[in-house]
């Protein structure tokens, strides 16, 4: 397997062929644990409790957050390929609380055999103290693109 | 933040080989998909979209993998209120079609006394037909319930 080059900057910067592998480093994102958007996850997601904590698996949703979603788009090749969630691992030092700021660190691993997207998230408060750990396996799957026939 | 690990373990403390009753979550309706969509903001096509799904050769859009892992929460929390879940991991082994339900059900592997009470569980989702969905484990400690719990 090829070394992987160790890109710790901006993703906009980066871009690395289908078949290579390639490491990338995201500059800290500012987050946050809004009450509506914890009430909302925890409704849709069969809540068991009568709310004031944040959800275990709440953090996946920052998975969506744009400079995140760019980052997966762009390296699992753009166009023409899908990511297929594969494996998911919340680790917690500490509760995550309503209504807080979070600093996200985040790292981003792919590689062209076999074709997976590894991302490694690290919660922290702005102190810099960590409260969780999430890594996120994406397995990369090319669409059929051909016209039903 | 939550503290942990200054109390013994309470007397109807689990021990190996104990079973979580097993809970039904869905069935996941394509509106329900869409919802967990907008508020985790997983809105990969795959999900959403019969094309889409049909062009990674599957039969229909497939529940979001991460809505199902978050039902291990309140399984866990349904069956005991005094635990913080430390570590949280899942693989996703099946597709669970849109439209379909998940059982979900687990049982603990392994029981620590000291140096703080903990349980490994594993746990496990199944689709309608009893296909393996999900199969993961969790590391909790013990922790006095508040309030909200």
């Amino acid at each position: 397997m090829k070394a992987a080059p160790n890109h710790a900057q901006s993703h906009d910067a980066m871009a690395p062929g289908p078949s290579e592998d390639a490491q990338v480093r995201l500059p800290p994102i500012r987050v946050r644990t809004g009450a509506n958007e914890v009430a909302g996850f925890l409704r849709e997601t069969g809540g068991a409790r009568t709310g004031g904590f944040v959800p275990v698996t709440f953090p996946a949703r920052w998975l969506a957050l744009p400079a995140i979603r760019g980052l997966i788009l762009q390296l699992i090749g753009g166009r023409g390929f899908l990511p297929v969630h594969e494996a998911q691992t919340f680790a917690y030092e500490h509760e995550l609380r309503i209504e807080a700021d979070y600093v996200l660190a985040v790292e981003a691993r792919r590689t062209a055999k076999p074709p997976r997207l590894t991302l490694k998230m690290a919660v922290s408060t702005g102190q810099g103290e960590i409260c969780a750990h999430l890594e996120t396996v994406l397995r990369i799957v090319p669409l059929n693109l051909e016209p039903a026939s | 933040m939550i503290e942990v690990g200054t109390e013994p373990a309470p007397p109807d403390w689990p021990k190996a080989g104990d079973e979580i009753r097993a809970q039904n979550f869905g069935p996941f309706a394509r509106e329900a998909l869409a919802r967990y969509a907008a508020v985790s903001g997983d809105d990969n096509p795959l999900h959403l979209d019969p094309n889409a799904a049909r062009a990674a050769r599957l039969a229909g859009p497939p529940v979001q993998g991460m809505l199902m892992l978050s039902c291990f929460e309140p399984l866990i929390m349904r069956w005991r209120r005094d635990l913080f879940i430390a570590r949280l991991s899942g693989k996703f082994l099946r597709p669970v079609l849109a439209g379909e339900g998940i059982r979900v059900s687990g049982r603990v592997m392994r029981r620590r006394d000291v140096p703080r009470p903990e349980l490994t569980l594993r746990l496990i989702a199944r689709a309608q037909n009893n296909d393996l969905a999900i199969l993961g484990e969790a590391a909790v400690l013990y922790k006095i319930p508040g309030p909200l719990s």
